[in-house]
């Protein structure tokens, strides 16, 4: 794959009415900001005509009007941490940052749920709230850099989404500005709103329904007791085991992730954690509760552990002892780029039973394809993160990483997984859709983002495939132009 | 995919360093570095960012993009406090490469500018005499008042200069033992006598004899604002001083400046008849707050503890910080912002006014909420900062280094 960078120009006069809404220093359309705005998290790279920073659901209207009436198409950015070039444009898009949308516009601790802006980063959410024994409970392991928008919009979830459920769980209402500039709001602290309930429906759209402006996010009370342990084995079998075996006796812990032995020496080499070296595979379980239900949980996860043959059982100590933990394995993609200096990888998912069978497909693929794979991932969902680590300067080994992505998909949905369990579908994986849904399907999804977007014009080419029949309108095949991806 | 299909090579301007590509490669954009760095935080533009600003350095790296007035501004507008590094997972050496990001910078600015601000760095800074008399000047003009005349933006985040106590005369060798070398340094000196006095004292109870020598400034601002080469001047001659002395270990009461020197192995490194010498004296080089000094107690009032940035990320020096406020009695309280840069970064304030505004401002708020009526802050830079936005905010903060918290006794 090629990417052949295109930088045209905007039509005249186009800027000048963003600037009139905006001001000067908010409409960034210098040749180096359009090149830093052209990427995410992911390693697409795409071409941006002008990135625009929103500090109001009115001036996003506003700006929405603009590229309506011009026809110009728009990608929503939160904070640009997205794996699946998500927030990267193509075809010198319009990006429509809301990173300047900050604001916790209210809490209601009676819920308890809040509502917020889109820029609000995930951990600052939970900051807030921390004196009322509230936090917001997905996780993902960029929560402190990741906005709410932006979780909302690729319905994102985490190690603590095991137990308490993914994004889509917890966001009780949002403010969506359309593609042609209207404000609608759907859903709100209601327990069933009336009419349909559209929630389920604009989160995960991937900004391809419009921008989300607000939103009103379930809060969860901390929990009285927590326990964080790690099991040590000397085999991903033996931990594959544990974690089926563990649920299976009724304990569903709140987190339970797994890693391999690549993965343990990248993360430990960042953080000085003490995880075992010479382990083939960790698991970092996490019970919480009330105390005797903690003991309880804890008593039975480490009965199974023992059973399925752990060489060592550590139990965080102290809060101090469990952060540490913790910042090991949310360190873990980037400590990745201590062994090389990019990663690719897909999140899908597989039913828990199959994980031992699935990381051995997923080695043997990488030894046919001569790469380096290193495992962490949500364990106790299955939701698999299988990071080949790569030099994206070294264009033969980037095709045999696209290879192997590729194999690696459909090894997954052979035995009945699902493409993404969290990232989203974007860019990356928008042409494996064809292998989960047939052309009914593809069809039925494409009418219904049409529903809110006719012209096709938010964040274009991205989440169904260029061959979807009725994507057509959206996606034209025959006029792949320079700025994406041959 | 492969965003490096460039057309041409790198762009970087020939006569000064470059940031490499082998550190630039390591970022691998997973924004984790974006909440920790001041200038995001207060716009959240992408190109106030540390991904951004290494992003800026890939696109002149593989020749998509030149060293132009849009580069400049962006690496002016770092604070290079390099919170991000700290933060970063994958290693990012971000200190080093904004070092050689405003080195090429400077090669573009006008002659007359490189000109002055080479000699402002290289030439008066290193000259004792040179800066104390800039000293008298800023002193008298703050007698006088006559700075208030100027607009704020510009005299802010300058040092209060006391015109009685750089008359007096100060000591420059005490106690017994090992030599241990107190660097002079160039603000320090004229504008922070009592901390200077309070390290020789620190030194001398931890059983050494500390020795001040004439020699100023290490070289870090010059370094910091791209001028490797007066850098580079700066540290063979304090070198060469600290070995006449035969200095055990070389102590210094500035965090930008113990930061700096413990990197002269890397500013030397392709100086074969030096890189020997500097490698073994950065070895040598503490930071004042890495003394455990053992001291009466002074006080039992709680003093909030500001970390400056080149501290924790450069040196890692937090806990230290910690103990020495507690060594002398007092309770250490956390001023609760997170440990925010607060926008004095060298000449920062004097070169980005707005931002260094809002950020001297939310410390000073940050420091009043805390409760303490005396503030540790153990760098000259954020010293002088922080009591101007005090003042600014009307709040009646004592701001004091550590050291000077202590009364040193005899070690048992
Ligand atoms: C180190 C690392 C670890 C990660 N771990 C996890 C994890 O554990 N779980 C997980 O789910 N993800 C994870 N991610 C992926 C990523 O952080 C999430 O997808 C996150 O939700 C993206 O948030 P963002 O603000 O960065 O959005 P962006 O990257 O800016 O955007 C993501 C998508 O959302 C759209 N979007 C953003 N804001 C809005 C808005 N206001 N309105 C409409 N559309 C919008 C964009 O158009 C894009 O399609 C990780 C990423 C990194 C780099
Ligand atoms: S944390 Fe490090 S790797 Fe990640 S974006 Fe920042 S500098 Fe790059
Ligand atoms: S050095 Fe400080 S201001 Fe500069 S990019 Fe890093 S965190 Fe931001």
């Amino acid at each position: 794959m090629v990417y052949i960078p295109r930088m045209t120009t905007l039509a005249p006069g186009v800027a000048a009415e963003f600037r009139a809404i905006l001001g000067d220093d908010r409409v960034l359309d210098g040749s180096t900001e359009r090149i830093i705005y052209a990427r995410d998290g992911s390693i697409a790279d795409g071409s941006c005509g002008v990135a625009l920073l929103c500090e109001t659901t009115a001036e996003v209207s506003a700006c929405m009007g603009v590229a309506h009436r011009r026809g110009l198409p728009v990608v929503p950015r939160g904070s640009g941490t997205g794996l699946c070039g998500g927030a990267v444009p193509l075809d010198d898009a319009v990006v429509l940052s809301v990173a300047r949308m900050r604001r916790v516009l209210e809490i209601d601790p009676a819920v308890p749920c809040a509502w917020v802006e889109p820029g609000v980063l995930n951990l600052d959410l939970t900051a807030a709230v921390t004196h009322l024994g509230l936090h917001y409970a997905p996780d993902p392991s960029s929560q402190a850099a990741c906005s709410i928008g932006g979780n909302v919009a690729t319905n994102a979830g985490g190690p603590h989404c095991l137990a308490s459920g993914v994004t889509v769980q917890h966001v009780l209402g949002v403010e969506i500005v359309l593609p042609d500039g209207e404000v609608l709001a759907i859903g709100g602290p209601a327990p069933d709103p009336p009419g349909y309930d559209l929630r389920g429906f604009i989160v995960g759209g991937e900004g391809t329904l419009g921008v989300v402006t607000k939103a009103c996010v379930r809060l969860t009370p901390n929990p009285p007791a927590v326990k964080t342990m790690l099991f040590d084995f000397a085999s991903t079998r033996a931990a594959g085991t544990c974690v089926v075996d563990v649920i299976a006796r009724g304990v569903v812990p709140a987190a339970m992730e797994l890693m391999d032995s690549r993965m343990i020496e990248a993360c430990e080499g960042f953080t000085g954690a003490g995880l075992p070296l010479d382990a083939a595979a960790v698991l970092l379980v996490e019970v919480d509760g009330t105390p005797a239900d903690v003991e309880a949980q804890t008593g039975i996860a480490v009965d199974v552990a023992r059973a399925s043959g752990t060489r060592d059982v550590r139990i965080a100590a102290d809060e101090a002892e469990r952060a540490l933990l913790w910042k090991a394995r949310k360190s873990a993609f980037g400590a990745v780029a201590r062994v090389a200096p990019n990663y690719y990888l897909h999140d899908c998912v597989v039913p828990r039973t199959r994980l031992v069978e699935i990381l051995d497909a997923i080695a043997a693929i990488a030894a046919r394809h001569d790469l380096l794979v290193m495992n962490v991932f949500h364990a106790g969902d299955g939701n698999l993160h299988p990071l080949i680590a790569f030099d994206r300067r070294d264009a033969a080994q980037v095709e045999r990483v696209m290879a192997a992505g590729r194999d690696i998909v459909e090894a997954c949905i052979a035995v009945g997984g699902v493409l993404t369990g969290e990232h989203g579908i974007g860019l990356e994986k928008r042409d494996y859709m064809g292998l989960s849904f047939g052309e009914l399907d593809l069809d039925a999804q494409a009418r219904a983002r049409r529903a809110f977007d006719p012209a096709g014009r938010m964040n274009p080419r991205k989440v169904l495939p260029v061959t979807s029949r009725c994507g057509e309108a959206i996606l034209d095949e025959n006029s792949l132009p320079p700025g994406t991806w041959v | 995919m492969d965003a490096s299909t460039t057309s041409g090579g790198a762009r970087w301007l020939p006569g000064a360093p470059a940031p490499a590509e082998d550190d630039i490669v390591k970022c691998v954009a997973c924004g984790l570095c974006l909440p920790h760095c001041p200038t995001f935080r207060l716009t959240g533009r992408e190109t106030a960012a540390p991904r951004g600003r290494v992003a800026a350095m890939r696109a002149v790296q593989e020749g998509r993009a030149g060293v132009d007035g849009a580069f400049a501004a962006m690496m002016d507008e770092c604070l290079a406090c390099r919170a991000c590094e700290t933060a970063c997972p994958s290693g990012v050496p971000y200190g080093r490469m904004i070092e050689a990001a405003r080195a090429q910078v400077e090669v573009t600015r006008p002659v007359r500018v490189r000109g002055l601000r080479g000699l402002a760095l290289g030439q008066v800074m290193s000259r004792t005499w040179a800066m104390r008399a800039m000293a008298v000047g800023l002193g008298v003009t703050q007698a006088l008042r006559i700075d208030r005349l100027l607009p704020e933006r510009m005299t802010a985040g300058a040092p209060r200069v006391s015109l009685p106590r750089l008359a007096r005369r100060m000591p420059v060798r005490l106690g017994s033992g090992p030599v241990a070398a107190v660097l002079r340094g160039c603000v320090m000196d004229v504008a922070f006598r009592p901390v200077q006095e309070a390290t020789m004292r620190a030194v001398a109870a931890c059983g050494h004899t500390a020795v001040m020598p004439d020699g100023g400034c290490c070289g870090a601002l010059a370094a910091h604002y791209g001028h490797p080469q007066a850098a580079r001047r700066m540290a063979r001659a304090r070198i060469a001083e600290f070995e006449a002395l035969g200095a055990e270990a070389v102590v210094v009461n500035s965090a930008g400046c113990s930061a700096h020197m413990k990197q002269w192995g890397h500013l030397l490194a392709d100086d074969p008849a030096w890189a020997g010498r500097a490698h073994a004296m950065a070895a040598r080089v503490r930071d004042v707050l890495e003394l455990d000094v053992p001291s009466e107690a002074t006080t039992t009032r709680p003093v909030a503890v500001h970390d400056a940035c080149h501290h924790v990320n450069g040196q890692g020096i937090r806990a230290e910080t910690r103990r020495m406020v507690a060594a002398s009695g007092a309770r250490p309280v956390e001023i609760p912002d997170d440990g925010r840069c607060c926008g004095a970064a060298g000449m920062y304030s004097v070169l980005q006014p707005e931002m260094s505004a809002e950020l001297r401002l939310s410390k000073a708020r940050a420091i009043a909420a805390s409760g303490a009526d005396t503030v540790a802050c153990a760098n000259p830079g954020c010293a002088a900062q922080i009591a101007a936005g005090l003042r600014e905010i009307g709040a009646d903060v004592d701001v004091r280094h550590p050291v000077e918290l202590l009364r040193p006794r005899e070690r048992t």
